[in-house]
Parts: C-alpha cells; structure tokens; sequence
C-alpha cells in the first residue's frame, strides 16, 4: 500500500504529466502548421474544419475506452504511469500484455499491487518504454527515406517521368489498395471472432464466445443505417458522427447481450 | 502567372515537408529519450534500479513480437498517414485502434486522394486532433478518477468498454466491405478457415492483419488488372 501511494505522489503526476503536455504541444505544433500549409496549396477551409470536427468526435469513444485501460492499469501500477503510457506511444491491447510478461520475469508473479516491489516496477516500466518505441526508432533514421521513396513511387510522379498518359488509372490502384489494405486489417479482426465461435474452446466446437462478433454485427447494421440516412438526405454531417455513432450503439448493445452470452 | 503560382506552392510544400522530417526526427528524438530515462528517474525516487538482466529475458519473450510488428507497422502505415501524421501517430500510438481508421475516416470524408499534399495536410491534421482528444480525454478522466472509477468500474458496464474494438471493426467493415464486395467474402472467407482449423492464431489478430492485408491487396490487384483490359 506505501508503494501505491509512492505511485501515485505528486512527483510522478509531475514527471508523467510533464511528459503528457510535451507530446500535447507537439500535436498543436504539427497542427498548426499542417492548417498553414493547407491554406497556402489553397486547401478548401471548410474541407479541414470538417476533418478536424470529425476526427475529434471520431476520438471520444476510443478514448474513454483508453481511460478504462488508464483505470485497469492503476490498481496495480497508480494511476500517472498508466496515464503516460497510454497519451504517449502506448496501445491499449500492448500494455497490459507487456507489464504482465514483466512482472513475471522479474518474479513478482502476475501483475498486482500485492505482489509489486520498487524493482519490479522500475523493470516493467523499462520494458513497456522499450518494446514498443521500434516506430520511432524506424521513423528517426529511416522516416525521411523512406516517405521520400513512396512520393517517388506516387502514380502522379510516376508518370510525369514517364510522360504517360494513363495518371487517372495508376492513381486509382493507390486508393484501391489502400481500401484492400483497411479490408484486410478488418478481416483479420472480424475472422477471428467468428474463429472464436467456432475453434474457441476447440477445433470445431462450435462452442466459443458470440459476443464480440454479435457486438461487430450491430455495429456494422447501425453503420449501414448512418449510410442509408446520409445517402436519403445527402447530409454530410452524418458522417463525421457514423463511426463514433455505430460504436455507442453496439456498446451500449454489448451490455445488453454480455447478459446473454454468459 | 498560374504556372509561376504552381511552381512556388510546389516550392513551398517541399520545403514544408523538408521542416516537417526536420522537427519530426528532433520531438520524436527527445519524446524516445525521455520515454526511456522516466523509468530510471522513477527508480531513482522509489530507490530500486530496473532489474536488466529480468528484462532482457521479457523482452525476449514478448518484445520480438513487437519488435516485429512495429517494423510491419511502419512500412504499412507510413504510406497511409504521410510525413507529419506518421511521426505524430508513432509518437502518441494507439495506431490500429484509433489513428488509422480515424485519418482513413477524414480523408474518405473530405474526398482526397492518397500521395497528394491534401492527403498529407488531412492525415495530419485527423492525428493531431484525435491525439489532442485522446490527451484530454485521459487528463480530464485522471483528474475525475476517484467520482468516475465507480460508474466506470461497474460490471455491468464492463462488456461495453471490452467490447470497442469490436464495435469500431464492425463499423468499419460496413463502410469498407461496400467498397469491394468479392475481395471481401473472399478474405473473409479464408480468414475465418485459417482460425477456425488453427485455433491459436486467434489471440494473435494483429499479426494476422499481414496475411490478411497482402491477400486483400493481392485479390486487389488481379481485379483491378482485369479491369484495366476490358476498359482498355
């Protein structure tokens, strides 16, 4: 219990939130000067008011799912390293699973205040930083290469240099694979809900959990009736509410049939 | 003179893009190191070291995983979010659950193409302010920890807070499936074989996203070839 309460004293408020404000400045300084230079290539204003309004109400939801990590987290680790963790670089689904992986090989069993010592602490707080910074790393050295050989591979240059003729072609298949690649990451969630169903307690049983895939469905119907009003209506607003919208739905549905599932 | 205007705007974008790597490799520099030393000062204030040598063997065992996926991630989705929203979405993460479908969403939502400068300005901005949300969310529910921890710990809430995931793929596979039925059913239809008859993928979802991904792209590909003769 002293230990919690070291965990949670002013001081590591004070370094956790210190930290919290940098990275906060950090966005407003790439926000402004992403809006700047948007006004200057003459980018429609309202086209970015409207990006920053529907990324901002697409953010809540997400968010306070974040802050239930933050609150899961703070039992056994206080509450500003969790809190740190999860504003900066952290991912809701990697946290726990690092901190736990952790705690054992520092032999403090699984994760829990009761089982937690200074060292233990110090040593999960090193691996959560350290497993998961290999983006930045990526991004200090190899960012600027990098994104200067894909505007060198962007259909639109490609066939300037080339002197083609077949621009709106090329540039299709760019947003054709981004589409391909956001239908595969889904898929890979959405299967395995219905793997879960099916093998989740064995292959074949038949047997395993519904609910996640029940909560995917209701979203995805809720999703399909925002569609349906913005197409009716031609409101465009609609869709800055969709995704956050279809997510409170198949939230809020979720309590409902976790009372069925069992 | 709309050609000289052009010409600077280029000039301009390539300089912001210049500044942006500039700053970016700098912020995300300082934000690393003191990701790495907090640790240390915090042992340092509870008068205990980490312990390296219990976690070089953690690392061994969970952080190749991410060591892995994090390099995947970056190749993946460096193209998608662009120069400023790549180093912002690397600084403040939660990349799959929340930034990438959060600037997919903005830029679908005001129409631009990926690789233009709007994409780039779009990505940006979506990162930036989700994050700003996210920081405030998170302050804001720290702060209003001990009334809020009740009503948000409650067990008839939990399935609600479990289950955002979910929900957000759910969502998000209304609007993408529309987009390319057939390549849909058929990952689909391949994804759930592979769990289904190798049950231990399951917990391993986002690694699948790379199969999963390349199939999609893959399938993506052949139609669109395909496509591309008939018009032609």
């Amino acid at each position: 219990m002293e230990l919690l309460s070291k965990l949670n004293s002013p001081f590591l408020y004070l370094v956790c939130g210190g930290i919290v404000l940098l990275v906060a400045v950090i966005c407003i300084v790439f926000a402004v000067r992403a809006y700047r230079m948007g006004k200057a290539l003459g980018v429609d204003e309202s086209k970015m008011k409207r990006v920053i309004t529907a990324s901002a109400t697409f953010a809540v939801l997400p968010s306070v799912g974040i802050l239930l990590g933050v609150i899961a987290l703070s039992g056994s680790l206080g509450t500003p390293w969790p809190w740190l963790r999860l504003s900066v670089i952290g991912a809701l689904h990697y946290e726990t699973q690092v901190a736990e992986a952790a705690s054992e090989a520092v032999g403090a069993g699984s994760l829990s205040i009761a089982n937690m010592t200074p060292e233990a602490f110090a040593t999960i707080a090193l691996l959560m930083s350290f497993c998961i910074i290999w983006g930045m790393v990526l991004m200090i050295f190899n960012g600027k290469a990098y994104t200067k050989r894909l505007s060198g591979q962007t259909p639109a240059k490609k066939n300037e240099a080339d002197g083609k003729k077949n621009k709106s072609s090329l540039s299709g298949f760019a947003d054709t694979a981004m589409t391909a690649m956001f239908i595969g990451l889904v898929t890979a969630y959405i299967a395995s809900y219905i793997g879960t169903i099916v093998s989740g307690n064995g292959v074949l049983s038949m047997t395993g959990n519904w609910l996640s895939l029940a909560v995917s469905v209701v979203a995805a119907i809720a999703m399909a009736v925002f569609l349906w009003i913005r197409e009716k209506t031609k409101a465009d607003w609609v869709d800055s509410f969709s995704v956050a919208g279809s997510m409170l739905i198949a939230m809020s549905a979720a309590v409902f049939l976790a009372g069925l599932a069992g | 003179m709309e050609e000289n205007k052009e010409i600077q705007n280029q000039k301009c974008y390539e300089k912001y893009l210049e500044t942006t790597h500039h700053l970016g490799r700098i912020l995300t520099l300082l934000v690393l190191i003191l990701l790495l030393v907090v640790p240390f000062v915090i042992g340092a204030y509870l008068s205990a070291m980490p312990n390296l040598p219990a976690a070089a063997k953690a690392f061994a065992g969970v952080g190749l995983v991410y060591l892995v996926s994090g390099i995947v991630e970056y190749l993946i989705y460096v193209p998608m979010l662009g120069t400023g929203g790549s180093y912002l979405a690397f600084i403040t993460g939660n990349l799959i659950n929340m930034k990438i479908p959060c600037a997919i969403n903005a830029r679908d939502i005001v129409g631009v193409k990926s690789g233009t400068p709007e994409n780039e300005i779009v990505a940006t901005l979506s990162i930036a302010t989700s994050s700003l949300v996210t920081i405030l969310v998170l302050a804001l529910g720290v702060f209003l920890m001990i009334p809020l921890q009740p009503i948000l710990q409650s067990p008839a809430l939990q399935p609600a807070f479990e289950n955002v995931v979910p929900a957000l793929f759910g969502a998000m596979a209304c609007k993408y499936y529309r987009e390319d039925r057939v390549v849909a059913l058929l990952v689909l239809a391949v994804m759930t074989l592979l769990y289904c008859f190798v049950p231990s993928l399951i917990g391993s979802a986002s690694m699948m996203v790379i199969p999963s991904g390349a199939l999609a792209i893959g399938l993506s590909y052949l139609s669109f070839r395909k496509k591309s003769k008939v018009t032609a």
